[in-house]
Order: structure tokens, then sequence, then C-alpha cells
């Protein structure tokens, strides 16, 4: 069976680099990858996707409609924009954090009533869809790693901590280490183990864990 | 891939983008010249070839256009020197003119040309079909479904490059490109980059009248042999099952075929044949596969072209063979393919049932109408923002003295004003375009026409047209937005940069400079991030009565923060006074940065994390309510 992770955010998060984190650590664990990635253009903040497959029957670098184990959403509202792929009761890791579209807050300013969406509202319509939703406040603890940027970094460490995740911790470390800026190491290692704790929180009571050491 | 990959000189198993594995791929081949112009989505193999200069001994060009790049590389080939280029699907429209000659002089070393289409036109203006220039041009191609086919296609394309002294296409499209796996990367034996001596070689590469006539004959000689060739072709293969159903298939198709397969349960219960060499097809290959099946099923995305070529080959292997694809509207000619869609048409095709997805794909439509849409948008501390707010409002009083407009926009960053909530723009062509329909608009339309480039743009394909303009006293407006790199593609150099592939120093071209020689008599240069000076400055150029430029000058952000971070020097962020902001929400309304959201109280927020300093807003706040954060020395 292949694990099927539709990774999803805005540009500028660093989709692209964790998925090369994780690909890397699989070829060092000589586990089998395919990924489609979908940069958007090269500019910040507009939608950025991933298909990440691990595991020896993916063979499509695009996941099928409703094979998607996770969804991981470094971006909470873009969680409710690729549901197609997630399995019905499959899980949800999303970022708590919420990035305003400029043509959100340019409807609240000509709209009185107007809101925003917030997490609450996406967790609530999450749930028609699945009951496993774990919600991550990713940008506190890049911030308590040292560097807000490793955003991507906490979430590697939560997807880490997974039963389903094969890739031995020792290859997804030294992958990190070779794939990021020389002087982000350390605050990415730290990023790392902050979410793989994290995840024994929240992530951990949805679905089996490997246990802490 | 981390470029310790595409380095290493030990054979093992490397995560590779398709993109990395293509450069990995002629650096195992000994590739010693190559040349670029960017387009997604091959910019990575620019950009890797780039980083890893510093290593090697090619020889490389980030070019004005894509058809310089295949002259450099061609002029390479011609003395026996391996060269590679790669360029998206309609960078081969401006390659194409040499391309086409090409077939005709062939060449010497070997020379290997990525076209990469994009199905779904996810970065393009167009789903241009690029396989047709295979045949048109006499051209031999590959087409990988798979960055570790890629990397082999790309060395083996060397080889059938030298034997039949003819360039070799590799086609991919954006899923290739942007698709990673695990690539087998080869041994590494670089050679030593030496000059040749052109006289020994005895070489001539003409074309004309009666050479063409001659050229013409023998190749079409070389394309018969290339087809027999790649009947022997490992990059052919079936798989065959006991049926007397088949499926035709090739590029990225072929893994949403298998996916297909198996979310059908139809895993080796039908048969199977990946076309690799797709001009020319191997006949017999095909033949063979063809002869004792009652049906085959072609996917293969956009235009009918392997399915129209089977036609024809099923006339004489197999006449009653009965062939599904789009001509039976099992597949569709628009948009890209992903393993639903291979599955609906060949369950279609084969009359098996296959309904399952649709119903959750509908359902999981109801969740994104709740959400708001993101349009890509000018990132925080864009120049390019800038200059459109103080252009909106040099219009705007244009339009109360009663002069009207036509906005003639180009590709580039820039582009992104055709999206809401700022949606501008009567059109948007291609590279360069703008102003090329600029001088015919002049003729015909009462409004003053404004046309817009890049940096980049304007050298890859605007200066014929400003030319044009000058010689034939066309009128229009032109603004030019140096941005200082090509900065839609990833920000890489070009003539307006004073760096070149590798980071090298390169020369800076000075844009007034050559608006000036041309002969343009208005030309002005500004700063992108001074709104209220450009207003006036703006409003010149539009009243002008002749051609007027004006050039407006500032860094692209994301190029820019990049050298501050390497610098070492900290991006400082702004942020709304609350006690003195009144919410008159000028920032929000005219200028739309990403950094900004609401508060709780509705008052402007900057988000300190995307806010990138550039102060373009607190100049804009009427209230002077923006201010820059204290940073302790
Ligand atoms: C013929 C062709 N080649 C390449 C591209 C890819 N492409 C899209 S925008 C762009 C360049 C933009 O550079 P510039 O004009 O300087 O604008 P900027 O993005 O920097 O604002 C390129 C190369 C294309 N669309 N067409
Ligand atoms: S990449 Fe550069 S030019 Fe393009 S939107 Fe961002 S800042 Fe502007
Ligand atoms: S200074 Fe203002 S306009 Fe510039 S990036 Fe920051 S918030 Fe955006």
């Amino acid at each position: 069976m292949s694990l099927n992770i539709f990774i999803c955010g805005v540009g500028g998060q660093g989709l692209v680099l964790l998925t090369t984190v994780i690909g890397n650590a699989c070829a060092k664990s000589g586990i089998k990858v395919v990924t489609g990635e979908m940069y958007g253009l090269s500019q910040r903040s507009g939608a950025v996707s991933v298909h990440l497959r691990i595991g020896k029957d993916a063979f499509s670098p695009l996941i099928p409609y409703g094979e998607a184990d996770i969804l991981l959403s470094l971006e909470a509202i873009e969680t409710l924009r690729y549901l197609e792929y997630l399995k019905k009761d499959g899980i949800v890791l999303m970022n708590k954090r919420i990035m305003h579209p400029p043509i959100e807050t340019s409807k609240l300013i000509t709209e009185k009533d107007s809101k925003y969406v917030t997490v609450e509202d996406i967790v609530y319509k999450l749930k028609e869809w699945t009951q496993n939703i774990a919600v991550v406040d990713a940008l506190t603890l890049a911030k308590e790693s040292g560097n807000a940027r490793t955003e991507n970094t906490v979430f590697l460490g939560c997807l880490s901590a997974l039963d389903a995740f094969k890739v031995k911790e020792k290859d997804i470390r030294e992958s990190i280490s070779e794939a990021v800026p020389k002087k982000t190491i350390e605050q990415n290692l730290k990023a790392f183990d902050l979410g793989k704790q994290s995840a024994h929180g929240s992530l951990c009571t949805l679905v089996p864990c490997r246990p802490l050491p | 891939m981390v470029l310790k990959d595409i380095l290493s000189k030990e054979k093992k198993a490397a995560f590779m983008l398709g993109n990395e594995a293509i450069v990995r791929g002629a650096l195992e081949a000994d590739v010693k010249v190559v040349a670029f112009y960017p387009g997604a989505p091959t910019s990575e193999v620019l950009d890797t070839f780039s980083d890893a200069l510093s290593n090697f001994d090619y020889q490389m060009e980030i070019t004005t256009n894509e058809k310089v790049a295949l002259e450099v590389c061609a002029g390479a080939a011609f003395a026996g020197v391996r060269s590679l280029t790669a360029m998206k699907s309609v960078g081969t429209n401006v390659a194409s003119d040499t391309l086409f000659v090409l077939g005709y002089t062939g060449v010497k070393g070997g020379l290997v040309i990525v076209m990469a289409d994009d199905p779904h036109a996810h970065s393009s203006q167009s789903e241009q079909d690029g396989r047709f220039f295979g045949p048109n041009a006499y051209i031999p191609m590959l087409e990988p479904s798979s960055p570790q086919e890629a990397k082999d296609m790309v060395k083996k394309a060397f080889e059938i490059s030298e034997r039949h002294r003819v360039p070799v296409i590799i086609r991919t499209v954006t899923r290739v490109n942007h698709q990673s796996g695990i690539v087998q990367i080869g041994e590494l034996n670089r050679g030593e980059f030496k000059k040749v001596k052109w006289k020994e070689l005895n070489e001539e590469y003409t074309t004309l009248g009666e050479v063409a006539r001659r050229k013409k004959l023998k190749m079409l000689e070389r394309t018969a042999k290339l087809a027999e060739e790649f009947d022997q072709s490992e990059f052919n293969f079936t798989k065959q099952a006991d049926s007397d159903v088949g499926i035709v298939t090739s590029s990225v198709s072929y893994l949403h075929v298998l996916e297909a397969l198996r979310m059908l349960k139809l895993q080796n219960k039908v048969n199977l044949l990946k076309l690799g060499t797709t001009y020319p097809l191997p006949k017999n290959t095909i033949k063979n596969f063809i002869k004792n099946l009652k049906k085959v099923v072609v996917v293969e995305e956009l235009s009918p072209y392997l399915e129209k070529e089977l036609c024809g080959i099923a006339k004489e292997a197999n006449p009653d063979l009965a062939i599904f694809g789009k001509k039976t509207g099992d597949f569709s000619e628009a948009w890209e393919y992903n393993p639903n869609v291979a599955a609906k048409g060949i369950a279609s095709a084969l009359g098996l049932e296959y309904t399952v997805t649709e119903a959750m794909v509908e359902e999981a439509k109801k969740f994104k109408e709740t959400i708001p849409a993101r349009y890509p948008t000018f990132c925080a501390g864009c120049p390019h923002r800038g200059t459109f707010v103080a252009l909106n409002q040099a219009l705007k009083i244009q339009v109360a003295k009663g002069q009207e407009h036509y906005f003639s926009n180009d590709i580039g960053c820039y582009s992104m004003w055709i999206y809401p909530p700022i949606s501008r723009g009567d059109s948007s062509l291609c590279m360069g375009a703008s102003v090329g329909v600029a001088n015919g608009l002049s003729h015909v339309i009462e409004e003053r026409a404004v046309a817009v480039v890049g940096d980049s743009t304007f050298f890859h394909a605007a200066i014929p047209a400003l030319v044009n303009a000058v010689h034939n006293g066309n009128k229009f407006t032109m603004l030019i937005l140096d941005n200082s790199v090509t900065a839609m593609t990833g920000q890489q150099y070009n003539p307006s940069t004073e760096f070149t592939a590798g980071g090298r120093q390169g020369k800076k071209i000075s844009i007034e400079g050559i608006c000036k020689a041309i002969g343009v008599e208005f030309v002005e240069v500004v700063d992108s991030y001074d709104v209220k000076g450009n207003v006036e400055v703006f409003r010149k150029a539009l009243d002008y009565d002749g051609l007027a430029v004006v050039v407006c000058r500032r860094e692209c952000a994301l190029y820019g923060d990049r050298n501050k971070r390497r610098r070492g020097e900290k991006i400082v962020p702004f942020y709304v006074d609350k006690d003195v902001c009144k919410r008159p929400y000028v920032c929000l309304r005219t200028f739309y940065c990403p950094a900004y959201e609401l508060d709780e109280d509705r008052q402007p927020r900057i988000s300190p994390e995307l806010c990138d300093g550039c102060s373009v807003c607190s100049r804009l706040c009427p209230i002077q309510s923006v201010k820059r954060t204290e940073v302790k020395a």
C-alpha cells in the first residue's frame, strides 16, 4: 500500500523544500516515492500544492480523487480547496494560521457585515468530510525554534510521528541538514522536534503513532 | 534534490525533480555548452545548471530569448561540441525559425532540445501541443514519463543526435518536469573542455533553394532510418496480457494509465504499449502490437497525435480494429489528464462502470464555494504594484480630462494586473506582443494605447516593435518595468542584471540607452516606489503627442530579499499605529498588499512575517498611520 499525502499552502511557505526533504529521506531509506508539484507562478501568496506518494503501488505523480490518506495544509483556508483528494474520514493536518487573500479583505471593507473565515468555521465544515482533524499552531512552534520560516519543518515533525510514515528519523534529520540553508539547520532540527512532540498531543489521538523515545 | 546529487561522482539512487534529472542526464553525457531562456515548466533546468556551474567546465548562457539559445547550441554542435537547450512550449515558437533549418543542415556534435508543453496552461498562455514540431521539422522526438526516463532519454538523445547528425527533441509536459521521484544516477565521466579548430572539421551547414531540395531528400532517408532504429528502442515497450484489448499511451499519461488500471482492477488484464519515441513512430512495433487486437484505447493529452497515426497504421495492419480515443469522445483534447480522467476514459471505451469519484468531486465543490479565491498577486514589496497604482491614478485623471485608453498588457509578473481585485487589461497575448499590438491600435482607435513590458520581455521580443513604432511615427505610451530580473519564472538574470549564469559578472545593458539610441524622444526613468511622483510623469507620457516611454525601475522584491538575506541585512517591517489610524482604508483600497489584513477592530494590520518593508503603503496613507518598526541597534 502507498501513503498518499496531499500538501497545500500559500506560495513562500516552503512546500517544495518540505517535499525535497521528505523525498531525499525516502531515497536514503530505500523507499519509492513520487511527487507532482504545482508551484503556481513564482510569486508569493498564490495557492501552491504538492501530491506526495510514498510506496510501491503509486504510479502517477497525481493522487487519484479520494485516495489521499492525509491532507496537510500549511494555511487553513487552503484545506477546503482540495477536499476531493482526501479519503472520507482521512486525516486533516492543518495549520492554525490563516493568510487572508486581498480579495477577502477588500470585501470586508466594502461590506459592513462581511466577516473573515475563521479556523473554527473551517473545522466545522471539514467535519462533514472527516472527524480526524488535527490543528497545529505551527507559526508559534516555528518562532519557538528561532525561525518563523520553519513552519514546514514543524509539519514534517508531525508527519514523522505517524506509524504509517515509514521513513527513518535519522534519514529525515540528515535530509533536513542537507536541504536547508546552513545557518538555519539548528533551528530546523528544533522545529522538527517541536512538531513531533506536538503531534503526540493532537494528531496521535486520532491515528496510530510511534511511541516517543 | 540537493546539489550534492547533481554533482555526485558515484552511481546511486537520488530523489530528483524531472528538470534536475534532465540536467544530470546531460552532465553524464558530458554536455559542454548549455543555453536557455527561462520559462515554466523548464526553468529549473536553467537554475540547476546555473547553480552547478562553478563545479564544471561547461559554457553556459542565459540568452535573450529561445531562438538565440538554440542558435548558441547550434553553433557549438556545428563544431562537434555537445550542447543542450530547454524551452517551454511557446518558447519553441520563437526558436522555430532556426529549428526548422536545423533539420536540413543537421549537426555534428549532439544537440538536445528539451521542449516542455503545458497541458492545462498552468503557467502558459495556451495549451499548445508541440509534438507537431517533430514531424514538421523532421526532427526526432523522445517523450519521457518520469524523471528516471527523462535522465535516460537525455543521455541517449546525445548519441542518437550524433549518430544521425540531427538535433533531438525531448518533449515533456509540466507533470514530467515538475514530477519528482527516485532516479538511479549513473557515472559522471567528464572530459576536458577544449576548443576546436573549425577548418579541420571540414563541415558546412547551408541550406537554400537547390541545396535545400537536396537536403530534403537526405532528411527523408534519415527519418526512415530512425524509424527502423526506433523499432528496436528500449524506450518503447509492451506489457502483454491474455486479452484482445490494448492501450497505447506515452508521456505522463502512461503513469496515469497504470494508476487507472489499478483503480479499475484491470492490472495485467489488458495489453499495454508505452511509446517513448514519438517521432518517427516505431511503425513495426505498433503493427505487431495491434495485429491481433479487437480494441485499442489511445490515452494521450491534447491533440490526437498518436491516435491519427495509429488509425493510419491500423488500415494496413488490422482494418477491423476498433480505436477509441478523442474521435470516439472517450477523451477530451482539452486540459491535462490525471488518473481519474484516464480511468473514466478507459472505462467508457470498454463499457465499464466508473462513477464513484465524480460524486466526490461534486461534493468537494460545495466546500470550495465557501472560501475566498486566492488569485496570484504581486508579492509584498513588489515594485509593479506601485507602478500600477500610479498608472491607474494617472489614467483616472486623464479620463476626467476626456482621454480614454486601451491597456495592452504583456507576459510577466505584471500580467497579474488582470486578476481581481484590480482586474484591468484589454489584451495580453504573448511576449512582446503588447508593443506590436499598440502599433496597430495607434492607427485605428481613438483612445490612447498604453503598452506595458518587463525588462526581460523588452530584450526578448519588444525591441523590433519599438523600432517599428519610431520608424513609422506611431503614437502610444509604453512602460518598461525594469525589476532587474526575469521575475515570473524565478528571478533569473537577464541583460538588465549585472550578473549572468552562475552569478558571474555580466554587462548590464541600459534600457533607456537603447530607447534613446533608437530615436524615442520622450524617455523618462522613475522609481517604481515613488507612487505620488510617478502619477505626474505618467500623465505627461499619456498626454505626449508621440511615442512616450517611461522606464519604471526597482528591483523585484523576491530577488531583493534574497540578496538582503545573503548580505545578512534585516528586513524591517512596517506597522499600523492603531491610535492614529482612522480607517480611511486608503492602503487597502488602492494598494492590496498581501501583508495587510484587518484586525478585530477592523483596523488594517500588517503581518510582520509577510511585510517586506518597502514603505510604499506608508507613503500613501493620508494621515501617516503606517510606520517603520523601531529596530534596536
Ligand atoms: C516565448 C516565451 N518564453 C518564455 C515565457 C515564460 N515567461 C513568462 S513571463 C516571462 C518573463 C517575464 O520577465 P519580465 O518581462 O522581466 O517581467 P517580470 O516577470 O520580471 O515582471 C517569461 C520568460 C513565455 N511566456 N513565452
Ligand atoms: S516575483 Fe518579483 S516582480 Fe514578481 S510579483 Fe514578486 S516581487 Fe513582483
Ligand atoms: S511596507 Fe507596506 S506595502 Fe510594503 S510590504 Fe510592508 S505592508 Fe506591504
